[in-house]
């Protein structure tokens, strides 16, 4: 791995960095780097943010029409 | 949190919240005993009680209420027939839900034909200069991301950037970042290579991000 990591080559391991799959010493080059560039640790904290987010709709409850629940009954019935 | 997403004509109500969908453990014998005995009444309360979260799970799948609603149907005749061989110490949950989400994503395979449009990363990666540092600011948004169970509004605008990427990508981004599939898993369950899969949920989140951006930018 290069001694020096840009902003592109950060940007490029973004994904293995947040998967955790990179090897000790380039996570501690993006940590460095993300350290010193507010640009791309913005960048960093709101990809980041968005798959945090994403997580959040996890089991949501959607409230279904009567009718559909009604259809349901029937079907089940039908098959049993 | 309660919003209204538009899926199709209808209107859903979708809520948001953080909880476990655990069921007691009497209740969850007593379901498990009455599919088994086909009761007609413990049929209707585990329609009444597993309907609508796995509806919401499988809306992240597919956005058409129609096909929705009969892999809903599969899933939960599904559940009725594979009941026996389902390991009894464990949550019934999770269980059904591997299900819905298998059903969906078989549902996806097989409507393969009608692919969406591919995601360019140069649409929305940042720009670089020629020696590769990253051109202009990045808008620093102040966004906590447990605000999503609390902002309707929000959720909405994630739920619809989500909703609206091709589901080549919709789909390995939900199954990570809403369900925590490791990526291994992720390409086994959609037939691609890992590398396919990682670049697939990098593009979709780059995508999804692009547009909470514009949003949050906007809200000032």
């Amino acid at each position: 791995m290069r001694h020096y990591l840009n902003c592109k080559n950060c940007f490029d391991l973004l994904m293995d960095y947040l998967e955790d799959s990179l090897d000790s010493e380039t996570q501690k080059k993006l940590d460095q780097h993300f350290a010193e560039c507010s640009p791309c640790l913005n960048f960093l904290e709101s990809y980041r943010d968005c798959s945090k987010m994403a997580q959040q709709l996890r089991d949501q409850q959607v409230e279904i029409p009567k009718e559909l629940e009604n259809r349901l009954k029937t079907f089940l019935h039908e098959q049993m | 949190m309660e919003g209204h997403f538009p899926v199709g004509e209808v209107f859903c109500m979708v809520v948001v919240r953080r909880r476990e969908m655990k069921t007691k453990e009497l209740g969850q014998q007593q379901i498990i005993q009455g599919l088994k005995d086909a009761d007609s009444e413990v049929i209707d309360d585990f329609i009444q009680q597993f309907s609508r979260p796995l509806f919401g799970v499988i809306l992240n799948y597919t956005k058409n209420p129609p096909d929705a609603e009969e892999i809903l149907q599969d899933t939960l005749l599904r559940v009725i027939r594979k009941i026996d061989t389902f390991r009894q110490e464990s949550d019934i949950w999770p269980w059904m839900k591997r299900i819905a989400i298998n059903n969906s994503i078989m549902w996806l395979r097989k409507r393969r034909a009608s692919r969406g449009r591919e995601i360019q990363l140069e649409d929305f990666a940042p720009t670089f200069s020629e020696d590769g540092h990253l051109h202009g600011s990045v808008f620093r948004w102040s966004v906590d991301p447990e605000d999503v169970i609390l902002n309707a509004e929000l959720a909405s605008q994630l739920y619809e950037a989500i909703q609206s990427l091709p589901f080549e990508y919709r789909v390995p981004l939900v199954l990570r970042d809403t369900e925590g599939y490791p990526i291994k898993q992720i390409a086994s369950l959609l037939g691609l290579k890992e590398a396919t899969a990682k670049t697939r949920i990098h593009r979709g989140r780059l995508a999804v991000r692009r547009k909470l951006a514009d949003y949050l930018e906007g809200r000032g």
